[in-house]
């Protein structure tokens, strides 16, 4: 990140986009006074909050006026139960504690908790953990937001809800917003000026969103920068399902964690070789779940699962790897070796070894470039690139994607829309667990849909 | 995932879960202390009695969740005591009566009743133990401790949160292990499983620790939403807890 230079006027809001990797999640921490204060940092030039030089003396009074909520909701949320974790950001503060009664249970319902207070942190869902991030957020009425990625983890009415809610506090003008999202079509429309930035970090162009789509649209778009008026889908479809039997199959499943708290209940699912299928639901639903079933990480309570007439947690792990792919939702998970190159090259045939390079390059991440960078040190969209490309090289008959798109910028989309699309043709059978309505109409195949425990085919 | 809200509530709202974690606290400490003043047999086994019988009737704790936390309970008082008695010096005197010889083994009366001493003071430790956990709320006890028991507040809300972190490490821990099989590698315990675990802990916690921030944490004038005082139903609590030791201790 260099050489940004602007004046954001209060009640205004300011959105920021520009390619993974350009350095926009820590545009957001310098904003919210986190740099080099409290997160490692350094800063030069000038950033001045209300006149307040940030990083300076003030830095721990200056950040009480801001509210924050970061890409992962889960490892924010600070208490054990939702109403304690809300009144964690007014206690800091100096609220009194009869407003912080009375205010507790309003930002709750606002963020569509209501009656949420007692419940336990750990135990809430993606979607929900984030609705109480952005409760605990918005509770103290911060003069400044600063917000990263906030519907990343909502299914698409959740964020539609969130963008009206962020509309309205625009409107009435009682914040100022500082907004990194990759929907454009719910961002822009909030914006009164958009920042692009260039990968590399420096700003690419700067003004209200009507001038940056009619000046620069081809340099926001040869940058991979998404738009707010992108076709849907994408790219136009060429994938079609194949008769025949069918490669992977779940048949009547159920599925508890806990004796009596079923997640599943009397689950169909048959899928053909060459088919891809985007699996949707509404947060909680279980579609994490299913995907673990379908690759045999989990053993169904009830009901059989059968990828290539075997069970699949009963498959040795050699055989199990080139019989199915499962990528997961939180990429940090899957990381086992100290390098990018060293992680993908893991537990490889010399044969598979060979041709490694080729798929890490078409998710653009060239091994020359990326190979001995620790892959932890990816920005997000790499990072699920990244585990994608781990998967791929194996080449296995089943695929199972579980938020393949999160944090993808146009570029990174197309890439990996391109590979998983070839898999498809070439006879892989793609199941991509997803919110993302583009990418399931851009896989083009089936849409199924989650409800009650059990599938259901189409769109509602 | 469905949660479960009554369950916690009902002993948070119980007579127990509403006294100041330090007097419950302090009760317990008491009686433990007590019992280390007496090798007698009926003292630690109505030490365990009570404490139960309290955390089920005036800390309203569901039995069946009493009954898992004492679970550990029976093997570890049988496993002291058995050994305890088998290795006791008072085997070699050879005017003590025995009760059980095998072979080179005996086992001697006196033997016999230390380890059964032992084993009821361990039944005594735990079973309170047990119990003044399932009535104590952690966040409870946490603003106990740092409004009454003067702890930093760093400290003291960043132990809380890294209690909460555990279930994340055993998550964690799942999902490497998954990694692995969808890697064709065995699941087992690779030292790289366990570097992986000690990364995602580490960047966990730098993350709570900047959302820490993010929330004022540092701001000065921090004011409480829970405020947790003396009352009246500490001094009560207290008063029983030592008039039921007495009524104990004088038993014997």
């Amino acid at each position: 990140m260099a050489g940004i230079s602007l004046d954001l006027a209060p009640g205004s809001s300011l959105l920021v986009v520009g390619p993974s990797g350009s350095g926009k999640s820590t545009l957001a921490r310098a904003v919210a006074g986190l740099v080099p204060w409290s997160a490692p940092g350094r800063l030069g030039g000038l950033l001045e909050l209300d006149g307040i030089p940030v990083g300076g003396s003030e830095s721990g009074a200056l950040v009480a006026r801001i509210g924050v909520v970061f890409q992962d909701p889960a490892s924010q949320l600070v208490m054990e139960r939702a109403e304690d974790d809300v009144a964690f950001g007014l206690e800091g503060r100096g609220w009194p504690p009869p407003a912080m009664r009375a205010r507790v249970p309003a930002a709750l319902a606002q963020a569509g908790l209501a009656g949420f207070e007692r419940r336990r942190t750990a135990r809430l869902s993606g979607g929900e953990q984030q609705r109480l991030a952005l409760a605990g957020a918005f509770a103290p009425h911060p003069g400044l937001l600063v917000l990263d990625e906030p519907t990343a983890n909502l299914d698409p009415p959740g964020a539609l809800a969130f963008a009206e809610r962020l509309a309205t506090v625009h409107r009435a003008r009682t914040a100022t917003i500082v907004l990194v999202e990759h929907r454009a079509d719910l961002a822009w429309p909030l914006a009164d000026l958009v920042l692009a930035l260039a990968a590399d970090g420096t700003p690419l162009a700067l003004g209200a969103p009507a001038e940056l789509l009619t000046r620069h649209r081809p340099a926001l778009q040869a940058a991979g920068i998404w738009l707010p008026d992108e076709p849907m889908p994408l790219l136009p479809a060429t994938a079609s399902a194949r008769p025949g039997p069918a490669l992977a199959e779940a048949r009547d499943v159920d599925f508890a964690f806990e004796r009596g708290i079923g997640v599943l209940a009397g689950l169909d699912l048959a899928i053909e070789p060459g088919t891809g299928v985007a699996l949707l639901g509404p947060n909680g639903s279980g579609k994490s779940t299913a995907a673990r079933l379908l690759v045999g990480l989990l053993r169904p309570t009830r009901g059989t699962v059968r990828v290539g007439g075997r069970d699949p947690s009963r498959v040795a792990p050699r055989d199990l790897a080139r019989l199915a792919g499962y990528v997961t939702q939180d990429p940090e998970r899957s990381f086992l070796a100290a390098t990018v190159e060293g992680d993908l090259l893991l537990g490889l045939t010399p044969d598979e070894r060979t041709r490694a390079g080729d798929v890490a390059a078409a998710l653009g991440l060239e091994l020359g470039r990326f190979g001995s960078r620790n892959p932890f040190t990816l920005s997000g969209g790499e990072q699920r690139r990244h585990s994608l490309a781990c998967q791929l090289v194996r080449r296995p008959g089943l695929l199972v994607l579980d938020e393949p798109t999160f944090g993808q910028d146009r570029r990174g989309y197309e890439g990996l829309l391109a590979l998983v699309r070839a898999r498809v043709e070439d006879g892989t059978a793609v199941v991509a667990a997803t919110h993302d309505l583009r990418f399931a109409a851009d896989l083009a195949g089936r849409v199924v849909r989650l409800a009650g425990g059990r599938t259901v085919e189409g769109l509602p | 995932m469905i949660a479960v809200p009554g369950r916690a509530d009902r002993v948070a709202t119980s007579l127990l879960g509403r006294a100041n974690p330090l007097a419950t606290l302090a009760i317990a400490i008491a009686w433990l202390l007590a019992l280390a003043t007496t090798t007698d047999l009926r003292p630690p086994l109505l030490v365990a009695a009570v404490a139960i019988a309290a955390a089920l009737t005036l800390g309203r704790v569901p039995p069946a969740d009493l009954a898992r936390g004492l679970a550990p309970l029976w093997l570890a008082a049988l496993s002291v005591g058995f050994f305890n008695a088998l290795l006791s010096p008072a085997n070699a005197d050879p005017a003590a009566t025995v009760v059980l010889a095998l072979g080179p083994l005996r086992l001697t009366e006196p033997a016999l009743a230390a380890g059964l001493a032992l084993g009821l003071r361990v039944v005594a430790i735990v079973a309170v133990g047990v119990a003044w956990g399932r009535i104590t709320d952690p966040t409870h006890l946490t603003d106990a401790l740092v409004q009454q028991g003067r702890l930093p507040e760093r400290f003291a809300y960043g132990a809380l949160a890294a209690l909460q972190a555990i279930p994340w490490l055993a998550e964690d821990l799942v999902a490497l292990r998954e990694a692995r099989r969808m890697r064709g590698l065995r699941a087992s315990w690779h030292p790289r499983v366990l570097v992986g675990l000690l990364v995602l802990a580490i960047r966990r916690g730098d993350r709570l620790a900047l959302a820490m921030d993010a929330r004022g944490f540092s701001a000065p004038g921090r004011t409480r939403y829970r405020e947790v005082r003396w009352a009246a139903l500490d001094a009560v609590v207290v008063l029983a807890g030592l008039v039921v030791l007495a009524g104990i201790v004088a038993l014997r």
